[in-house]
């Protein structure tokens, strides 16, 4: 048989193959969200792949920040955890505030400010190092992101639609997650699936 | 004249004493009244903000005002920009105003970049004026009486150092009617200077543009000030959640053209088009709107599995276990998977374009028949190198993957240069089974009875060879495991891919170890040449195919290119085979000849066609595809049917010519009012390899029939009407 094609054909293979290199890059919708083990508020070791098979919304909060007091003062991020977890969902809060920043609270004390709050999610995880922010590319305090039953990062961005500091406002937004929930309720793909996060500036640890 | 001068400057001077005399009344005037009716400033501990005019001839219908809030920040504090950048928030101005008066958009000055690690914010410090137009209309009346108008500003911002706090203030101002108001002038008159001046795009072809160039935006603006040129710019983008706004922009001029790439965000929320930019430079501005060439690629959809597949895939994890399996476990998920992989390459020896690599194994297995022990042997060895190549198509697909390329299975035929360099590879394989070369004359002997000595590596080869010839055509089957290789670490995703190998592999590796499976075979004679001489008619035919495939791909041109190169391949492969004179005289000629087409015309081939022929034609009942519109036509209440082809797979010609053309399918189509979509991918195309994403595809043909409120109904890749008329029955 011809030798000659078959020997063109494996270098074209090979080409295919190698061309392209893999290179690090920041979580992006449609693709699989990056992994990542943290402890939570209990020292508990958390993983994303604990809950494969399960929608996970991950929540990056800082009590210290006007904006997550304003979703958790008013009721409302508690309301949405709240909703998420009673469709089955998994929610993770993270805090990536550095240990030096004047915001940053020891596991403890984050915990007992959520729970004053009626907060629910289904862990508080600490990323003092701002390692798993810094992969899922998260900017602000709210920003919001949901990982779908096979792995792939489905919505990247805002709580809701408008970026203000005012509680009056939470009732005139679009909720981005309780549209999620619904959309994936109705068996319909995130209409929403990459939106404005707004807030204040995630206090990350200096690289 | 030099008399005049003294005049005139007299002039002057009388008239900047004259307005700033009633400039001093009117603050006079407003700071008698300010406590009654609220103030002008308010002071935070981070900010002193206070609300400004700027009315030189008085306040009245025609006359120029602007009002302005003016914030000086306590030192590391700033407020934002229109675009805040990777945090914080724009100030926002609601005003309270006169009838007839009329507040227009904030004229915001050219903010500076605040890097905060590795994020960055556009905003102010010290202090900054907003200066906002207020046009005053007839409808303006004061009154008889009235000395003075009054104005109300209820402003909100966000100050930040590391921490934020958001703040607010109500501000009230008297503006006397008659007099001029004037006290910030150059306050006004600065931020006048430093807010971006609008770029006139000249009209032709050669303006300021911008185009997506994989995660930047490459950008184009022309007609920038001279004085501009050589240095470099501030950019920043006018909306939020498009660009990266910490990374650095690389930048150049090319003579008066300044060119830049401007890194996209990951997350990109929006696609504005045309792009507003501002470039500054020593604090002065210029606004362009960039149009965006060719447009934004669809911002990644989201690639759910959908609810009808999910369950598919439960049941096949239930079928795979052979025990009903309880939830969807990753591990049953992967059994699964598994399981249809294997089936899938099984069946994809019987898939029409697996037919030309079938007779070579026939070829191949006949030389063998009576060497029980080299045929064992041989199987195995085939076995690896389909397994092997396969493993290695695995590797490469998840490199691209990792690269972030639209890619999916099959996405070797959307590159014309492949699709050529197949034909002459099909064409050379059709000369030399049709007896017009043998390869022991145009290799070295040694390498020749290399071959011949070492039929494990034959075997390997051969094995290395179906895979490069199977993959193009999609195996269909296994749709929704290569899906969900994407969702899978790589380990897990390689073993679906050394499954689907196996599959292939399984037929001969039988045939080779059991007598029973061999035995059925007919035995080697005079018959093997007739048949390996027949073989070559396949192989041309597949020529056929690909150069129909490239001529949806490059047009005409390209398809004529690429078949005059095949006729001088021959001619070359022809040449070669001959001896003396003839060889010496043709054989370089030849080959110089296909050297030439290559390198003059080579492009041609390799050229994409443009837009207007792209073959997503209304054809019929069918429209073409858009990403928006089942979506459209779901929401209107309408059935859509998507038929998801390319020209390279023959799957989806079969099932075109056959089931979708039936009259009775499209009665029934025509009958429940369905929308027919078709989704062209013979051309690399991210939007449709986005929607196959969100079915849990990476390959084509896809089939799939949405109705208003119901999960999407996925068939089977070889179309039956049967199922499809039940289908359509059932809406």
């Amino acid at each position: 048989m011809p030798t000659l094609c078959r020997r063109s054909l494996i270098a074209t293979a090979a080409l295919l193959a190698f061309a392209t290199g893999a290179s690090a890059q920041t979580a992006a919708v449609g693709q699989l969200a990056p992994a990542f083990t943290l402890q939570d508020t209990a020292g508990k070791t958390v993983r994303l792949s604990d809950f494969k098979g399960k929608y996970v919304v991950l929540e990056w909060t800082n009590p210290g920040c006007p904006f997550v007091r304003k979703h958790y003062d008013s009721g409302n991020m508690p309301a949405t955890q709240k909703a998420a977890r009673e469709q089955g969902w998994v929610w993770l809060a993270i805090n990536s505030t550095e240990k030096a920043s004047g915001d940053y609270l020891a596991p403890p004390q984050l915990a007992a400010w959520l729970g004053e709050r009626k907060a629910q999610p289904t862990a508080v995880l600490m990323d003092e190092d701002g390692a798993t922010g810094h992969a899922y590319g998260a900017r602000t305090t709210p920003h919001m992101y949901i990982v779908n039953p096979q792995g792939v990062l489905v919505y990247a961005g805002g709580i809701d639609s408008i970026p203000s500091a005012r509680g009056a406002d939470i009732e005139k937004a679009t909720n981005y997650v309780k549209a999620a929930l619904a959309d994936v309720a109705g068996g319909k793909p995130i209409a929403a699936a990459t939106t404005q996060a707004y807030g204040c500036t995630i206090k990350y640890k200096p690289s | 004249m030099p008399q005049r001068l003294p005049q005139r400057l007299l002039h002057a001077l009388f008239f900047i004493a004259a307005s700033a005399l009633s400039t001093g009344a009117g603050a006079q005037f407003h700071l008698k009244t300010s406590a009654a009716a609220g103030s002008s400033t308010v002071a935070t501990p981070h900010v002193q903000a206070e609300l400004v005019a700027q009315a030189p001839d008085g306040v009245g219908p025609g006359k120029p005002l602007w009002l302005g809030l003016s914030i000086t920040h306590q030192p590391d504090w700033h407020t934002y920009w229109k675009n805040p950048g990777d945090s914080g928030l724009p100030t926002q101005l609601e005003w309270t105003l006169p009838p007839g008066m009329d507040a227009g958009e904030v004229a915001w000055p050219v903010p500076r970049k605040i890097p905060i690690g590795n994020l960055a914010n556009y905003g102010y410090e010290g202090t900054v004026l907003l200066p906002v137009p207020v046009t005053v209309s007839p409808a303006f009346q004061a009154g008889p009486l009235a000395k003075e108008v009054t104005v109300q500003l209820q402003a909100s911002w966000l100050v930040c150092r590391k921490e934020c706090i958001p703040e607010e203030g109500t501000f009230t101002l008297q503006l006397p009617i008659q007099g001029t108001t004037a006290l910030h002038a150059a306050a006004f008159a600065a931020a006048e200077q430093a807010h971006p001046r609008p770029l006139a795009a000249p009209a032709t072809d050669e303006g300021s543009s911008a185009h997506v160039e994989g995660n930047a935006l490459a950008v184009k603006v022309t007609g920038l000030p001279p004085a501009l040129h050589g240095q470099t710019l501030e950019v920043f983008a006018e909306t939020t959640g498009v660009v990266e706004t910490a990374a650095d922009v690389v930048q150049q001029w090319q003579g008066d053209t300044w060119v830049a790439r401007l890194p996209l965000s990951p997350q990109r929320s929006a696609s504005p088009d045309p792009m507003p930019v501002v470039l500054a430079h020593g604090g002065q501005g210029w606004r362009v709107a960039l149009p965006v060439a060719s447009g934004w690629p669809q911002v990644a959809a989201p690639a759910t599995v959908s609810p009808a597949l999910e369950a598919a895939l439960r049941a096949n994890a239930a079928d795979a276990a052979g025990a009903p399996a309880p939830a969807p476990v990753p591990a049953g998920l992967w059994l699964a998977a598994l399981g249809g992989a294997l089936l899938g390459g099984l069946l994809l020896n019987l898939m029409p374009c697996v037919f030309p690599v079938l007779a070579i194994k026939v070829v191949g297995f006949a030389r063998h028949a009576q060497d029980r022990r080299a045929h064992r042997i041989g199987g195995l060895a085939y076995t690896a190198g389909v397994v092997l190549s396969f493993l290695l198509l695995g590797a490469g697909m998840l490199a691209l993957r990792a690269a972030g390329e639209a890619v999916g299975w099959g996405f070797q035929l959307q590159s014309p240069a492949v699709v050529a360099g197949l034909a002459a590879l099909f064409t050379v394989i059709g000369l030399n089974l049709g007896g017009v070369f043998e390869f022991g004359r145009m290799l070295p002997s040694s390498l020749a009875s290399l071959q011949a000595r070492h039929p494990v590596a034959d075997a390997f080869l051969t094995g290395v060879l179906a895979v490069a010839v199977a993959s193009p055509c999609t195996a269909p089957f296994m749709g929704a495991s290569l899906g969900l290789t994407a969702t899978l670490p790589g380990a897990q995703a390689l073993s679906i891919f050394a499954a689907l190998g196996l599959g292939l592999a399984l037929p001969y590796l039988l045939a080779s170890w059991l007598p029973g499976f061999a035995r059925a075979l007919p035995r080697p004679g005079a018959w093997m040449e007739t048949l390996r001489r027949a073989m070559a008619f396949p192989m041309f035919a597949t020529v056929v195919w690909l150069v129909w495939v490239l001529g949806q791909q490059s047009g005409i041109d390209g398809a004529a290119v690429l078949l005059a190169l095949l006729v001088v391949l021959s001619m070359a492969v022809w040449a070669l085979t001959l001896r003396g004179r003839g060889r010496a005289v043709l054989a370089p000629l030849s080959i110089a000849a296909c050297a030439w087409l290559v390198w003059t015309w080579g492009p041609k081939i390799t050229e994409i066609q443009a837009e207007q022929a792209q073959p997503a034609i209304a054809s019929g009942a069918w429209q073409p595809w858009q990403p928006d519109l089942p979506g459209q036509l779901l929401a209107q209440g309408q059935p859509v049917f998507v038929d998801y082809t390319a020209a390279w797979c023959v799957t989806c010609q079969y099932n075109k010519q056959t089931t979708l053309a039936g009259t009775d399918v499209l009665r029934d189509f025509a009958a429940k009012n369905v929308a027919l979509l078709r989704a062209d991918w013979t051309r690399r195309d991210p939007a449709i390899t986005a929607a196959l994403a969100q079915l849990g595809r990476s390959g084509v043909p896809v089939y799939v029939l949405h109705a208003p409120g119901r999960a999407p109904v996925v068939f089977s890749e070889i179309l039956g009407a049967q199922e499809l008329r039940a289908a359509i029955a059932n809406l």
